[in-house]
């Protein structure tokens, strides 16, 4: 499953999804928001916006260069959009392989290749202002930015 | 209005104050279509250099060209996960 939505992720159920005979690992990672502090004010939610239908093509794209380069049977990656509030989960990748190392290892990729391919935007809504995180335009003093 | 239809995202909708807008154009090149763009939104000038483009939802270079009927997303670096 690859999508890009708009509640909250059911993680549980991409995991039960993975669950197949011919492997015997799923590695799971799931981004949830955290709070950042800093010049005395601190994040109270994220804000997520994608550029669809685009974002949701990156996704299958990611899962196809994994299941290239690993023994990986069942990929699923899901982003959400929207406002997420602290500790929630932002986004959630779920591989089944026969093996633990290819597993873990297509995880790991899945996340770095998000962070650079897929039209999505993180806006941190601080306490005094916010701030489009990669571009580090905002309403925060320049002081604040981190 | 038949044009290049032309969508912004995240700091760059921001910074223009609008996340869509249509350019009137012929088949020009993006390199060529940016000067309208930010002539109509001149807050986006100072991010020029860190901004990517798709057209139709394709990542494409600045010599990469547009017609009227494309649909040109304008991208600042992506901040997902």
């Amino acid at each position: 499953m690859f999508a890009v939505v708009e509640g909250p992720i059911d993680v549980a159920a991409l995991i039960s999804a993975a669950q197949r005979p011919d492997c015997g690992a799923i590695s799971t990672f799931v981004g949830t928001t955290r709070i950042d502090e800093s010049g005395g004010a601190s994040v109270e939610y994220l804000e997520y916006e994608a550029y669809r239908p685009m974002a949701d093509r990156k996704l299958e794209e990611i899962g196809a260069e994994i299941k290239e380069r690993w023994d990986v049977r069942e990929v699923s990656i899901v982003h959400r959009i929207g406002r997420v509030e602290p500790g929630e989960a932002s986004v959630a990748i779920v591989v089944a392989s026969p093996r633990r190392g290819p597993a873990f290892e297509a995880s790991r990729a899945a996340i770095e290749r998000i962070k650079k391919i897929v039209p999505i935007w993180k806006r941190e809504v601080w306490s005094d202002g916010y701030v489009w995180v990669g571009s580090q335009v905002g309403t925060r003093e320049p002081a604040d930015l981190p | 209005m038949d044009g290049i239809k032309v969508l912004l995202f995240g700091a760059a909708a921001d910074r223009a104050g609008t996340r869509e807008t249509v350019l009137s154009a012929g088949e020009i090149t993006l390199d060529e279509l940016w000067p309208l763009l930010a002539e109509r939104y001149p807050g986006l000038s100072p991010m020029r250099d860190t901004l990517a483009f798709a057209v139709n939802g394709e990542y494409v270079r600045g010599e990469a060209r547009v017609a009227p009927g494309d649909e040109v997303a304008v991208l600042p670096p992506v901040s997902g996960g």
